[in-house]
C-alpha cells in the first residue's frame, strides 16, 4: 500500500506542478462564466439595428409592421419599398450592406398568411423569433380589421400574448426553466466525458510512456505491477478530482450569484437567454457528480491502463483505444435520451448501464428524472462492475507491461486473463 | 542469517517452444562478486528477471538472501539495475532518485540526505534540479546506478552494468562494486564481456543457450583450466620438433602456432610441463621461452561453449565497448 501511495504521490505532483494544469484549471471557470455570459449577452442585445426592408404586395401590412418593428421591444430598424421592386434588386441591397434583410409579403397574404424573409441575419434565431411574432400579429390585426371589429375588441384580442413557461417539477431543477435545467445537465455530462477521457487517455500514455522510456522493467522490479497501476490511477485521477472540485465549487458559486455576475457585464436578469434560466447547483448535485467520476475513472482508468500496456508505442495507442472512446462516446450521444424523458425506461437503463452512468446519470438526477435510490442502484452496479473491471485490467497490465513488440492479438489478451 | 545470497535450483523458463532457461542452478555466497556470463540470448536477463519475480520460473525454485521467496519483502533488500535503461524523462534529477528510495522503503529526509549523497559522489550534484532529459545518456546511467543502490540493498543485481559506459565510467562502476563487496554486501551481475567480468569477479556461472556449462570460484576455475596442461613453447631446431611432434608428450592435434616462433601445445595425459621441459633440453633444443599458460576467462569460455559462441562474444563485447 505505502508503494501505491509513493507512485500516487509521484504521478499526482507531476500533473499539478505544471502551468498547464494551473492554466485550464483556472479557465475551466472563466469558461464557464463565458458560457453563462455570452448567451444572455447575445440575447439580451437581440438584433436591435437590423434594417429591415418590407416590400408588401398586399399594401396592407405595411404601416403595422413599420410601427411594430419600431417599437423599443424589438428596436428594428424598418422601411417600405415602393411596389414594383424585385427580390433581385433586394438582394443586391442586401449585398452592398444598404439593408440587413427584406419582408416579401404577398397580396393574398390575408388568406395564406406567408411571408418569407430574406437577410443576411437570417440564420439569427433572434431575428426569426422577433419576426415571427411582429408578422403574425399584424396579419391577425388586419384580419380582425376586415372584420370590422372594435378597437376594444381588437385590444382584447391582442393585448396579452399567450406564453407557455416550461418548469421543471422534481430534482434540483424544480421550478427552473426546462432549458436551463437541460443547458445544466448538458453541462454536467459533457464534463464528466471530458474529465474521464481527457485524464483516463492521460493514465494510458503515462503507462506507453513508461515502456517507451524503459523505465517499466525498472519499476516492477521494485513494486508490484498491480501497485504500480493502482498508483498511476490514483495520482492521475487525484489530480482530475482536483480540478473537477474546483470547477464544481466555482460553478456553484457563480450559479448561485449569476444575476449579480450578469449584471457586472451590463445584463438584466430578466432576459430570455439560457444563463438566468439556470437552476442551482445543490450539495446532493455535487456529491453526486464527484461520487460518479471517481468510481466512473477508476472504471475507465483501468481499461485505459490495460489499453497502455497491450501496445508498444504511442501510435500504436490510437487503434486499440478506439472501442474504449467510442463506447464513452455513445455515451455522450444518449444525453438527448435522458433530457428527453428522464423518467423513461430508457432513461433508467442507460442510467444504471456501468458504461455509461457515470456521464449520464448526473444529468438524469439533475433533471429530477432518479430518485436517490436509484442512484444507490445505478451507483452500486457500477462498483460491482468497476471492481471486475479493475481485476481483470491489472491482469492485463501485468502481463502486457513487459511486452514489447507485436502487438497481442484479442486471443492473447484474453489468455492473459486467465494468468 | 544464511551463508547464502542466492540459490538458484532448476529454474526452467520458456517462451512457446523456446526454452530460454533450462534447469540452471548456482549458489552465490554472501559478500563476493558474483559473475553469470553468456553470450547474448543466452538467458541470463530473463534469469535476472525470475530472480527479481518479474517473471515466474515455470519450474525451480530461487531462496533469497534469509530463505527468502521472490516477492515484495526481498525486493526491499534487493538492488536491481536492469539491462534497460530508463528514468522518467520529466522528472528532476534529485526528486528521481527520492522517488526511488522511498519506494524502497525509506522515509522523507532520510531519502533526501541519501540521494544527496549519491549524487555528490557520483558527481552530479550540480545536475540535481535539472530533468532527467537533460542529462546524457551515461550520467544517465550512472542516476539509475543510485536509484538501484539507493537504499543500501543486501544484494545488487546488476544486468549488463557495463553496456554503453565509457572507460572512465566503467572504472567507477568497478569501484563501487568494490566499495560494495568491501561493505559486506553481496553483488551479482551479468555480462558478456570477459574482460570486465574477469577483473570483479570472485566466482562465475557461465552459461550458453539456456543451459549452465559450469560455476565455481573463478580461481578454482582458472586452476583447474591450467592443470589441463597448456604450455607455450619456443624452442628452435630439428631436436624442438622432434620433442614436440613425440605423442608420448604431447597430446595430438594440441598444438598451434601463436606467433613469434612461440607454439602453445596440450600436453599428453598424465605428462607434466616438467618432463616435456626435461625431453626438450635432454634433446638439445635451444629453448627461449617456456610457460604453463593461464587461460583467460575468455578462453576457458571458447574451450566450454564452442568457437562460435565465443565469437559472438567477442562481437558483443567489442560492441559493447564501442558504444
Amino acid at each position: 500500500m505505502t508503494e501505491t501511495l509513493v507512485i500516487a504521490k509521484r504521478e499526482l505532483l507531476e500533473r499539478v506542478r505544471t502551468k498547464w494544469f494551473v492554466v485550464v484549471t483556472l479557465l475551466g471557470p472563466l469558461l464557464m462564466i463565458a458560457m453563462l455570459v455570452i448567451p444572455a449577452a447575445i440575447a439580451s442585445r437581440g438584433a436591435a439595428g437590423a434594417k429591415i426592408a418590407i416590400a408588401d404586395d398586399s399594401g396592407t401590412l405595411a404601416p403595422v409592421l413599420v410601427a411594430a418593428l419600431s417599437d423599443k421591444k424589438f428596436d428594428f430598424e424598418p422601411s417600405v419599398v415602393p411596389a414594383g421592386v424585385t427580390d433581385d434588386e433586394l438582394r443586391g441591397r442586401i449585398a452592398r450592406r444598404e439593408i440587413s434583410g427584406f419582408l416579401r409579403i404577398p397580396k393574398d397574404v390575408l388568406d395564406t398568411g406567408a411571408v418569407t424573409y430574406q437577410g443576411d441575419n437570417a440564420s439569427n434565431q433572434t431575428v426569426d423569433a422577433e419576426l415571427q411574432i411582429v408578422v403574425a400579429q399584424a396579419i391577425f390585426i388586419q384580419r380582425a380589421a376586415s372584420l370590422h371589429l372594435t378597437d376594444t375588441q381588437q385590444a382584447y384580442l391582442f393585448g396579452s400574448p399567450p406564453k407557455v413557461t416550461a418548469q421543471f417539477t422534481t430534482g434540483t431543477s424544480e421550478g427552473a426553466s426546462g432549458l436551463g435545467a437541460f443547458f445544466l445537465g448538458y453541462i454536467l455530462t459533457f464534463i464528466m466525458y471530458m474529465m474521464i477521457t481527457l485524464y483516463c487517455v492521460n493514465v494510458m500514455r503515462s503507462v506507453v510512456l513508461e515502456k517507451t522510456s524503459r523505465v517499466m522493467e525498472f519499476m516492477v522490479a521494485a513494486v508490484k505491477p498491480r501497485h504500480l497501476m493502482g498508483g498511476k490511477i490514483l495520482g492521475v485521477g487525484g489530480a482530475a478530482l482536483i480540478q473537477i472540485s474546483v470547477w464544481l465549487a466555482m460553478g456553484g458559486l457563480m450559479l448561485a450569484n449569476k444575476d449579480a455576475i450578469l449584471g457586472t457585464f451590463g445584463i438584466g436578469g430578466g432576459g430570455s437567454g439560457t444563463g438566468s434560466a439556470f437552476p442551482p447547483l445543490g450539495l446532493d448535485d455535487v456529491a453526486i457528480v464527484i461520487a460518479y467520476f471517481i468510481v466512473g475513472f477508476f472504471f475507465y482508468s483501468s481499461l485505459f491502463a490495460a489499453v497502455g500496456a497491450m501496445v508498444s508505442s504511442e501510435q500504436d495507442t490510437q487503434q486499440v483505444q478506439m472501442p474504449v472512446t467510442m463506447i464513452l462516446l455513445v455515451g455522450l450521444l444518449c444525453f438527448q435520451v435522458i433530457s428527453n424523458d428522464p423518467r423513461g425506461g430508457s432513461a433508467s437503463a442507460l442510467t444504471t448501464i456501468p458504461l455509461w452512468s457515470p456521464m449520464l446519470m448526473p444529468m438524469r438526477y439533475v433533471l429530477g428524472g432518479a430518485s436517490l435510490g436509484d442512484v444507490a442502484v445505478s451507483l452500486g452496479v457500477l462498483v460491482v462492475s468497476t471492481v471486475i473491471v479493475v481485476r481483470g485490467a491489472a491482469k492485463i497490465y501485468r502481463v502486457g507491461v513487459l511486452m514489447y513488440g507485436k502487438r497481442p492479438s484479442f486471443v492473447e489478451v484474453l489468455r492473459w486473463l486467465r494468468y | 542469517m544464511t551463508a547464502l545470497a542466492l540459490r538458484v535450483d532448476g529454474i526452467v523458463k520458456r517462451f512457446g517452444n523456446h526454452v530460454a532457461v533450462d534447469g540452471v542452478s548456482f549458489e552465490v555466497q554472501r559478500g563476493v562478486v558474483y559473475g553469470v556470463l553468456g553470450p547474448n540470448g543466452a538467458g541470463k536477463s530473463t534469469m535476472l528477471r525470475m530472480i527479481n519475480d518479474i517473471i515466474a520460473p515455470d519450474a525451480g525454485t530461487v531462496r533469497i538472501l534469509d530463505d527468502l521467496a521472490p516477492g515484495l519483502a526481498a525486493a526491499r533488500r534487493i538492488g536491481y539495475l536492469p539491462e534497460e535503461r530508463g528514468l522518467y524523462p520529466k522528472m528532476r534529477v534529485l526528486d528521481m532518485i527520492v522517488f526511488m528510495a522511498e519506494l524502497r522503503g525509506l522515509r522523507g529526509g532520510d531519502a533526501r540526505k541519501r540521494s544527496e549523497a549519491w549524487l555528490d559522489k557520483l558527481g552530479l550534484g550540480q545536475w540535481r534540479d535539472n530533468k532527467v532529459q537533460d542529462l546524457s545518456k551515461g550520467m544517465q546511467q550512472k542516476v539509475q546506478f543510485a536509484t538501484a543502490l539507493i537504499h543500501e540493498p543486501e544484494l545488487v543485481i546488476l544486468d549488463e552494468p557495463w553496456s554503453g559506459l565509457d572507460p572512465i565510467n566503467a572504472e567507477v562502476l568497478r569501484e563501487t562494486v568494490e566499495d560494495i563487496v568491501k561493505a559486506g554486501r553481496t553483488v551479482l551481475f551479468s555480462t558478456h564481456q570477459m574482460e570486465q567480468a574477469e577483473k570483479v569477479c570472485d566466482s562465475v556461472c557461465i552459461i550458453a543457450r539456456g543451459k549452465k556449462i559450469l560455476d565455481g570460484e573463478l580461481a578454482a576455475i582458472r586452476r583447474a583450466a591450467a592443470e589441463e596442461g597448456r604450455i607455450a613453447v619456443a624452442a628452435d631446431g630439428e631436436a624442438a620438433r622432434r620433442v614436440l611432434d613425440d605423442r608420448t608428450l604431447v597430446a595430438a592435434g594440441a598444438t598451434a602456432a601463436t606467433g613469434d616462433g612461440v607454439t602453445e601445445v596440450r600436453m599428453a595425459d598424465g605428462v607434466s610441463p616438467d618432463k616435456l621441459l626435461a625431453a626438450l633440453v635432454g634433446a638439445g633444443a635451444s629453448v627461449r621461452r617456456f610457460e604453463v599458460v593461464t587461460p583467460s576467462l575468455h578462453d576457458i569460455f571458447v574451450s566450454r561453449v564452442g568457437r562460435e559462441a565465443a565469437i559472438a562474444v567477442r562481437h558483443d563485447g567489442e560492441a559493447g565497448a564501442a558504444s
